[in-house]
């Protein structure tokens, strides 16, 4: 175990497990009560995809470790979710969450899915996919918490800020990291930060902002 | 959080090549993306060979079944 505190990639892959683990949890628990019943029956049909997501890169965690993962019975995260989606009590916090951790989750499965094709490719690919689809019903529904009436869009954009601080800190250390540097698991000029800030400032708010780490 | 500017879409499937393609449920939605993903999640019953999401305003009315009172004679 000492190695799973020294290797970058462990805590990468269970930052990633965590915020999945919770998502899935929190489209379940607040997903149920969603504002109409299509888009509650989804969320509890994504929330299977996000559980099974974070299995999956539970188990890849484990296989970094060089330990056997076997059959992955996750009982609870190991610390690294943040706080924005652990604290989501209302269907405003869960989009917020589930769209900015997500896109932030994609761009760095993206990013060491390209720099390590042979090894992560075969595994990941499903999951990327399903994480599209994931990502077009937050960005959907923020377009429109956006275009909602009275105290919705502010609550929203709230939301937006607290969950992106976080993202972008997250992305920040993980951009930075020597060892995954080093490992060629990032790459030096990917600029992941800036690349969230695009996309998360295509989200019609009120204002442009840059979320920094 | 309003409905505003959803629409009702018809979902028509196939379950294996040859078979029928048959209106198996309706939807509403605000976008023709958010009614393509509801319907992948909520009709996942079945590994369907084949998904269709249609606007129900795009429907062309050959013929429609007289109102049911009308057709008794209440006024």
């Amino acid at each position: 175990m000492a190695d799973k505190q020294s290797n970058p990639l462990v805590t990468v892959a269970e930052t990633i497990a965590d915020n999945k683990f919770i998502m899935g949890d929190k489209l379940v628990e607040v997903g149920v009560s969603g504002p109409t019943l299509e888009a509650s029956l989804s969320s509890i049909s994504m929330a299977q995809g996000e559980l099974g997501h974070a299995r999956l890169l539970y188990r890849w965690s484990y296989e970094v470790q060089g330990l056997r993962a076997g059959k992955i019975d996750v009982k609870e995260q190991t610390g690294k979710a943040f706080s924005q989606i652990v604290n989501a009590s209302n269907w405003v916090d869960l989009i917020a969450g589930l769209y900015v951790n997500n896109v932030a989750i994609d761009l760095v499965l993206k990013e060491l899915m390209k720099n390590k094709k042979e090894e992560l490719n075969a595994q990941f690919d499903k999951m990327l996919n399903e994480q599209e689809e994931h990502l077009i019903y937050a960005e959907d529904w923020s377009h429109q918490l956006i275009n909602d009436k009275g105290a919705i869009p502010k609550r929203f954009e709230a939301q937006v800020d607290e969950a992106a601080r976080a993202a972008a800190k997250w992305l920040d250390e993980v951009q930075n990291d020597e060892h995954l540097q080093g490992s060629g698991a990032v790459s030096k000029n990917s600029d992941l930060p800036g690349q969230f800030n695009t996309v998360i400032n295509k989200l019609p708010l009120d204002r442009n902002v840059t979320y920094v780490g | 959080m309003s409905e505003t500017g959803s629409e009702n879409y018809v979902l028509f499937t196939r379950i294996k090549r040859g078979d029928d393609l048959t209106q198996v449920g309706t939807l509403r939605a605000p976008s023709d993306e958010l009614a393509k993903l509801y319907a992948k999640q909520i009709y996942d019953e079945e590994d369907w060979v084949e998904m269709h999401v249609v606007k129900k305003s795009n429907l062309i009315p050959v013929r429609l079944p007289e109102g049911l009172l009308e057709k008794e004679g209440v006024k």
